[in-house]
């Protein structure tokens, strides 16, 4: 990371970090108990948000580039899975 | 199709801004492939999730109904119609690939031998990168496109 960003932000980036770590755990703990189906996949939702955060962040602590591009497949392909859940719940089958 | 299987507003409009958007993502990792993150394999992937969402939202005969205009097959059909398509482009693709590591040993170098040239006098870009690793992508794209879709139309219309 370059020299002349400030320190406040090296912090706030680590504790967005440590942060999205454990919302991701908490969500882990919702994907194994939890009662029913829907309640598993917006766990798992969460689960993927947090991925794209974390990969984010990491991107903005070490300033390599290639992990915005991670960033921004997995946010393409947890759109279409949840598009996708959301109408097999719905619907029943996802394509006609 | 009937009237109320039809998806929300909502979905409709979000596909029609969306895709595009996944489409040139996957083309700039196409291009960037070749020496960053990126290259033929997740560029494919990602064009085929594109043609998942309009698969998932507008169903499996808007493609050849509305965009290529024509009347789309039966089911269950594989010898013609657009499944049979998808397989030409992975056989083309496939084709590609292969022909650029021969294309190397016609040169005199081993197979798959790759090499790059810089254009230089460029009025905006300044400096243009060629890269014959672009080939060997360009042929590794068409064969996920070609190897998803085939799956992804066959499994849809069971």
């Amino acid at each position: 990371m370059a020299s002349e960003v400030p320190a406040f932000l090296e912090t706030a980036v680590l504790g967005g970090l440590v942060l999205a770590s454990v919302v991701t755990l908490l969500a882990g703990y919702r994907v194994i108990r939890g009662p029913t189906v829907p309640d598993r996949v917006v766990g798992l939702e969460t689960i993927g948000t947090n991925v794209v955060a974390i990969a984010a962040l990491f991107a903005l602590q070490t300033g390599e580039g290639l992990f915005v591009t991670v960033s921004l497949v997995l946010a393409i392909i947890g759109f279409i899975s949840t598009i996708a859940v959301a109408r097999f719940i719905t619907e029943g089958d996802i394509i006609e | 199709m009937s009237l109320d299987r039809q998806p929300t507003v909502i979905a409709r409009t979000v596909t029609r801004l969306v895709v595009p958007l996944i489409l040139v993502t996957a083309l700039a990792l196409l291009f960037q492939g070749h020496n960053l993150p990126g290259g033929g394999f997740i560029a494919g992937v990602l064009t085929v999730t594109a043609f998942a969402l309009v698969y998932v939202i507008f169903g499996l005969d808007y493609l050849e109904a509305e965009l290529l205009d024509r009347n789309p097959g039966t089911r269950y059909e594989t010898e013609s119609g657009i499944i049979r398509e998808y397989g030409t482009v992975f056989a083309v693709g496939l084709a590609v690939a292969v022909g650029s590591g021969i294309a190397a040993i016609a040169l005199g170098y081993p197979f798959l031998t790759q090499a790059v040239a810089f254009v230089e006098p460029l009025p905006i870009y300044h400096e243009l990168e060629v890269a014959s690793a672009l080939v060997f992508d360009l042929g590794v794209y068409a064969v996920v496109v070609g190897a998803l879709l085939t799956i992804l139309a066959e499994v849809g219309s069971e």
